[in-house]
């Protein structure tokens, strides 16, 4: 089939899988920055447990391959009673992989403060609190737009493990299988929904570098 | 009466910063040795010493930026605690100056001054805006209020950094080294601020190199050698009568520093 006889036949369903591949992206990425600033507070708190607890989802989650993630949560977990839906699986393995990595970039990004600012911080009074909501966060944060414009690029490449457990509409990758058990779309199936991954990654990269050129910090 | 006289003495003496047998240790390095200081409300005490001594160490512990073995420190009559909340409130009220300055990289110089008073001691926005105005006009930056820490020149981060802890009320002001990062010609124009701060009356620890400081504004001069404090006194007694010969080989050197 051509590009046009499958964008005509099958150009709503195309626009639905898009839509549900931004909609997986922007809630895992979402889900992953608010776990991976949880997590890089833990690993810096001042209790070494609640560090080491940081650490270890770090060293698990950034080792562990998503589809390995998905199979367990979709099969090992109704054995211990934890049956969720076939969403929900996807968007937990979609969100704790992405979010061990947003921790390692705030990790890098922190590292750029210097111990003297923290101390300036302390030393007016701030508790630990403060001093990362204040000083830290906000710092390590602005100093870390490019990493997370790639994580968020990746993160929406990840959500293609959707395409393993049957979603209503499917993703991006989903569309392409189902195309192709309906008819021959062949390699052209394939690629116009790598097109529409592309355009939405070159998205991302405009729109981060110009935020990365607002917020950078002098030093 | 006479009663009441005594009492007003005995508030009046108590120390703002009081120091009780404290010592410390970096592994097996003794830093601090038996260190015995009080300083009382309005005085300008400088320290002073060779490199290694201690100097930075007895500052930092005074805000517990580190911490101590044994001893105890009290500030303004409260015992510094370990950690915790009541830790963050103490420190909350002695100042701090560094070296390197370390003004918050991110924010502008009026927010670097506000936060303070508005994240910790609750003040609201504009009165806290208002007030770190009229701290910066006293330190001479009020013209670069909205640019961030990185245009400023050394000097200018300088003044705003001692701005930063005067808008906290501080009891005390700690200040390690305040000149030694900054190029000659900027060295006058933060001496000459703490100048007017130990002429305002601010309690002020100062460690510095700068010797015509010392004997021109402070109160006393305690020099430390080997993680213990060896010589207390007058400037006017340290400078002309230094009493051990560590403290006379010290001045020396320095004086063949100078010329
Ligand atoms: N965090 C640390 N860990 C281990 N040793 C340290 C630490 N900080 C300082 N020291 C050591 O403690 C001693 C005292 O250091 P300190 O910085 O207090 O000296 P100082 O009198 O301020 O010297 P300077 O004039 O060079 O600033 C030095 O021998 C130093 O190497
Ligand atoms: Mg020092």
């Amino acid at each position: 089939m051509s590009i046009y006889e499958l964008l005509t036949q099958f150009g709503d369903k195309y626009l639905a899988a898009l839509l549900t591949t931004w909609k997986l992206t922007a809630i895992s990425f979402t889900l992953a920055f608010v776990i991976g600033i949880v997590i890089t507070i833990m690993r810096i708190s001042p209790i070494k447990p609640i560090r080491f607890v940081g650490d270890l989802y770090v060293q698990i989650f950034r080792n562990i391959p998503g589809a390995a993630l998905l199979i367990i949560l979709v099969y090992a977990f109704p054995y211990l009673n934890f049956v969720w839906s076939y969403y929900a699986c996807v968007l937990i393995a979609t969100s704790l992989l992405p979010a061990s990595f947003c921790s390692e970039y705030l990790m890098a990004g922190m590292n750029t403060i210097g111990a003297g600012q923290i101390e300036a911080a302390r030393s007016i009074g701030m508790t630990f609190f403060q001093t990362i909501k204040n000083v830290v966060l906000p710092q390590a944060l602005r100093s870390s737009v490019l990493p997370m414009t790639n994580l968020l690029v990746a993160t929406m490449l990840t959500t293609a493990l959707a395409s393993q457990v049957p979603l209503k509409p499917t993703d991006l990758t989903g569309i392409v299988s189902y195309i192709n058990t309906r008819t021959v779309g062949g390699v052209t199936a394939f690629m116009i929904s790598a097109f529409l991954y592309c355009a939405t990654a070159v998205i991302i990269g405009q729109i981060g570098s110009l935020i990365d050129r607002k917020v950078r910090i002098l030093r | 009466m006479e009663q009441s006289q005594k009492t007003f003495e005995i508030l009046e003496e108590a120390p703002v910063i009081e120091l009780r047998d404290v010592n410390k240790y970096f592994g097996s390095l003794h830093v601090l040795q038996d260190i015995n200081l009080s300083v009382k409300k309005g005085e300008v005490v400088v320290i002073i010493g060779p490199s290694g001594s201690g100097k930075s160490t007895l500052c930092r512990t005074i805000n517990r930026l580190e911490s101590i073995d044994s001893g105890e420190i009290i500030i303004d009559g409260v015992s510094m605690p370990d950690e915790g909340k009541k830790l963050a409130e103490i420190r909350s009220q002695v100042g701090m100056v560094f070296q390197s300055f370390n003004l918050f990289a991110h924010k502008t110089i009026l927010d670097n001054v506000t936060i303070g008073p508005i994240d910790v001691l609750h003040k609201s926005r504009k009165e806290a805006q208002a007030e770190a105005m009229e701290l910066l006009k006293r330190v001479g930056v009020e013209s670069q209020a909205s640019k961030v820490p990185a245009q400023l020149s050394g000097g200018q981060q300088q003044r705003v950094a001692i701005a930063r802890s005067l808008a906290m009320h501080p009891k005390a002001i700690l200040f390690d080294e305040p000149t030694s990062a900054l190029d000659p010609e900027m060295i006058g124009e933060v001496l000459n601020v703490m100048t007017e701060l130990a002429q305002d009356g601010m309690t002020m620890v100062v460690v510095t190199h700068e010797m015509n400081f010392a004997r021109r504004v402070a109160s006393r001069v305690i020099f430390m050698d080997g993680g213990k404090i060896l010589e207390e006194g007058t400037p006017d007694e340290f400078f002309a009568h230094p009493k051990t010969q560590r403290a006379k080989d010290f001045l020396e050197s320095i004086k063949r520093h100078e010329s």
